[in-house]
């Protein structure tokens, strides 16, 4: 009896240390799958962002985006604002930052974003999750009545992304996929 | 993005002109890349240069992407190749600094660029974080530096805290005349007189440590967690960042950020030393306890 169940102790083990190395290794083609997953994620948030901060948005769409753009966060996740002559950093949550956006109080809001997107290796943390970070450059133009530039900054965005293999039920088949969900973004004013 | 020509001609133009710039082999200069947006038109030449993240820092010291920042597979021909190594490394050095900027590094590149073995590995320990940060102690605020190392656990690796300094502890454990310390003991036989002498080791609370073995070393971070503990020192801002790394043989160097303008900027090298490798130990201690 002992001899069977030491026998099947092996087996659990050889297995699931099978899983774990099939997880470990990421092929390079899997690894550029999944970096162009996440930058899909972050070039919805670019896109949410210009339409929440624009000031041609009507209210209730503004709110709508908003809804969009907090779905492609982790619970909890948190947004870290510095700038040069404010170094110490600000903290909001998600949903607070994007309101803040929409509230600017600008006339006319200009908001682009440059075509550069750094994508970090991705890296396991303890759980198994893959992590990695990816930097975007934004640049901002506030406008009065006027029509008269008041604010402008360009500014660096450090999005955290997560990424876990998850798995499915479709029509009885266990299907498995890749889950990005975005997580902390450090936004930094650069010197540009 | 991989998709437009435009970009990729930009972008090469881009690289080979930094390249050339910081290298002195170019005539033609830097000449801004314009691209429009709106009414504005906006120079991504710098944004191209900036070595935005550490790890693109990693990358970029061991010639693992290319000049758009695409990783390139170990397969490729360009994948570490020590050539073209050559002259990415420049664009990591902080070239506003002379100590960053002369014969020291062009030293260095020689030595990574001769070794096979001479490349950053994220998971390869000896690199660490120096956090400087503000506490509040007794509701004043305190400049304390945290340090961290990356430490493999199960199925990843996580920042570990390592070491702080703080100079209030620093200042608990002087380092004493040796005169001084000299005429602190309990002498040999004083286990026979049930240790009646003790009391004398808790007259001088502020020389209690010259009662401990010779190989006795302050645990700052333990003291840090107590104090954290008991609610005496509590967190308010992380201020700066830098790094440290060992990794390197014969060579240690600091990476800080810069952010300022024109194309040398982001995560470049601002310290470089030639340390021999039975000297980097006990530099180490301070990091690695």
């Amino acid at each position: 009896m002992k001899k069977i169940q030491f026998i099947i102790a092996v087996l659990i083990g050889i297995f699931s240390v099978n899983i774990v190395q099939a997880q470990d290794d990421l092929s390079p083609e899997r690894k550029q799958a999944i970096d162009s997953l996440a930058l899909e994620k972050v070039r919805d948030l670019s896109k949410y962002i210009s339409i929440i901060g624009s000031k041609t948005t009507p209210w209730s769409e503004a709110n709508r985006v908003i809804d969009r753009a907090d779905e492609l966060f982790m619970a909890g996740a948190e947004i870290g604002v510095s700038s040069i002559s404010r170094p110490e950093v600000a903290y909001y949550k998600v949903r607070q930052y994007f309101e803040r956006l929409m509230r600017l109080n600008y006339d006319r809001v200009e908001i682009e974003w440059f075509k550069i997107e750094y994508v970090s290796d991705l890296q396991r943390q303890p759980d198994g999750t893959y992590v990695g970070v990816i930097t975007i450059f934004q640049k901002f133009k506030g406008y009065d009545k006027e029509g008269g530039l008041v604010y402008e900054d360009t500014t660096k965005k450090d999005i955290t992304v997560y990424v876990k293999r998850k798995e499915t039920q479709i029509g009885g088949r266990i299907i498995g996929f890749w889950d990005v969900l975005l997580g902390d973004m450090r936004v930094k004013e650069t010197s540009k | 993005m991989r998709n437009s020509c435009n970009r990729i001609t930009l972008g090469k133009l881009v690289f080979l002109q930094i390249a050339g710039f910081l290298l002195l082999f170019s005539v033609l200069g830097l000449e801004a890349q314009n691209r429009g947006l709106g009414n504005a038109q906006v120079d991504e030449t710098a944004l191209y240069a900036m070595t935005k993240q550490m790890s693109q820092f990693f990358s970029r010291f061991n010639n693992e992407e290319d000049q758009f920042g695409e990783k390139l597979q170990p397969s490729s021909q360009e994948w570490r190749n020590q050539q073209q190594r050559r002259t990415v490394l420049p664009l990591l050095f902080d070239n506003h600094n002379p100590r960053t900027s002369g014969s020291l590094r062009d030293y260095f590149i020689d030595d990574l660029t001769n070794s096979d073995s001479s490349f950053l590995q994220f998971k390869g320990g000896r690199w660490y974080a120096e956090v400087s940060s503000t506490f509040l102690h007794q509701g004043e605020e305190v400049q304390i530096i945290l340090i961290l190392m990356i430490e493999k656990e199960n199925l990843g690796s996580k920042w570990v805290l390592t070491n702080v300094y703080y100079p209030a502890f620093s200042q608990l454990f002087p380092t004493g005349e040796i005169a001084e310390r000299e005429k602190h003991f309990l002498h040999p036989m004083s286990h026979e007189l049930d240790f009646m002498n003790i009391y004398k080791a808790f007259q001088r609370p502020e020389v209690i440590e010259y009662y401990a073995s010779g190989n006795y070393q302050p645990d700052y971070l333990s003291l840090f967690f107590y104090e954290v503990k008991k609610g005496n020192l509590k967190f308010k801002s992380v201020d700066k960042l830098k790094f440290h790394i060992f990794q390197i043989k014969n060579w240690y160097f600091e990476v800080n950020w810069f952010n300022r303008s024109g194309n040398n900027t982001g995560w470049l090298i601002s310290n470089l030393m030639y340390v021999a490798e039975n000297e980097k130990e006990k530099l180490l201690m301070f990091y690695q306890p």
